[in-house]
């Protein structure tokens, strides 16, 4: 690719160019996939430097725009989260899941930072090869029978399914043979999240030129591979299949 | 003496968590490690087998506590060849002359295998007849479970 593309393209990936600039990157990505893929390992890399860098030492945010939220507002945000929290820990899983609403850590727990002694369990397991070359069925075995166990001991765990490239495919309403599973499992147990990259979404969208649709179980975080990292610096085991 | 014993337990006990802090002579300190193998791909295989061996030979075999976890088709590393009519659900069995030569060699170095216990009910395995060298102490209840477990114990993650 030429070098002036190269700027502009990570100019679009960083949001500094015109509307016109930006529709004639999207048509060209269009026409091109390689251009496409290009731009999504950009935004892959941008992110995961943004994670690293969460908070870079010396400049913080408040700082640098005047903090105008008034004392009592923050009390308030604190006492929810407070809330919040203590509710999610007591709650443990409540009996109807009907309306289950696919939100990754309503409970905050993901996030906390985790230790060797910490009491629960948390797994991420990073799905990037095709489901039927790895065995899917048996590893969803592998991951009910801990889910049901660790219920009956009365153990806290977490389990988060993260689908990536070719892994993608476990989660598409067309094309994943796990629909039925994953719908049961998911309104089972309520400390099994299912998440589905865009970066990928959007690469086969303009790759096969069809929509991409993901099963209603699953949320859609921005790049899959910034989530397994996020998740592992959060102290959560990590297993590639 | 109770008490005695107990201040020499917990003496040795620090001793010993200060040994594995220190670092050794080639500047590798300690590692604990994990290897993950759920492929049945023999060339994946015999290369996991060499990065292990590789490991050792960088690091030292007295410095590392390394296991293998199998589980899936993963277990056909340790799958005799003749025993692959008997179990249908596997596509291959890895555990050639040639394999486990390698897997013995690393085991007298020190390395554990692993084997799921999910794995061998659910395929129907039988261990004493169709895996090569399987001991009751070498099987986990579950793979996926003990590769979560050792992480949180301090041991490094890799899937070659």
């Amino acid at each position: 690719m030429r070098r002036n593309d190269d700027l502009e393209l990570n100019a679009y990936v960083d949001g500094e160019l015109t509307a016109e600039e930006q529709a004639e990157i999207l048509t060209a990505m269009q026409r091109n996939p390689e251009l496409a893929k290009e731009a999504c390992e950009l935004n892959n890399l941008k992110n995961q430097l943004k994670l690293a860098y969460e908070n870079p030492p010396g400049i913080s945010s408040s700082s640098a725009t005047p903090n105008k939220t008034p004392w009592y507002a923050i009390a308030a945000s604190l006492v929810m989260l407070a809330m919040g929290l203590a509710g999610g820990f007591w709650m443990g899983t409540p009996a109807n899941h009907s309306d289950r609403f696919v939100m990754l850590d309503a409970d905050g727990r993901g996030q906390a930072p985790s230790t060797i002694d910490s009491p629960e369990t948390r797994i991420v397991f990073h799905l990037t090869s095709d489901p039927e070359d790895v065995a899917a069925e048996e590893l969803l075995d592998d991951i009910e029978d801990m889910l049901s166990s660790y219920k009956k001991d009365g153990n806290p765990l977490r389990v988060e399914i993260v689908s990536h490239g070719k892994g993608l495919s476990f989660m598409r309403e067309r094309l994943s043979h796990h629909k039925a599973r994953i719908h049961e499992l998911a309104t089972t147990y309520k400390n099994l999240t299912f998440v589905a990259c865009k970066n990928t979404i959007d690469r086969l969208q303009v790759e096969q030129g069809v929509e991409i649709k993901i099963v209603p179980e699953a949320e859609v975080i921005d790049s899959g591979v910034s989530h397994v990292v996020k998740r592992q610096k959060e102290g959560w085991s990590y297993i590639r299949v | 003496m109770k008490r005695f014993t107990t201040l020499v337990t917990a003496l040795l006990m620090g001793f010993g968590l200060w040994s594995t802090q220190a670092f050794a002579l080639n500047g590798y300190a300690k590692q604990k490690v994990v290897y993950h193998v759920n492929y049945d791909n023999p060339k994946k295989q015999a290369g996991a087998l060499r990065n292990i061996q590789n490991h050792i030979n960088a690091v030292g075999a007295e410095n590392l506590d390394l296991k293998v976890v199998m589980h899936g088709h993963g277990l056909s590393l340790l799958l005799e060849p003749e025993a692959l009519v008997r179990v249908p659900k596997f596509k291959k069995a890895n555990a050639t002359e040639k394999m486990t030569a390698k897997i013995d060699n690393l085991k007298g170095q020190g390395v554990d295998f692993s084997v799921c216990a999910n794995t061998v009910r659910g395929r129907k395995v039988n261990v004493d007849t169709d895996l090569y060298n399987v001991e009751k102490g070498d099987i986990v209840p579950s793979g996926v479970a003990e590769l979560a477990h050792l992480q949180s114990q301090g041991y490094v993650y890799i899937k070659p």
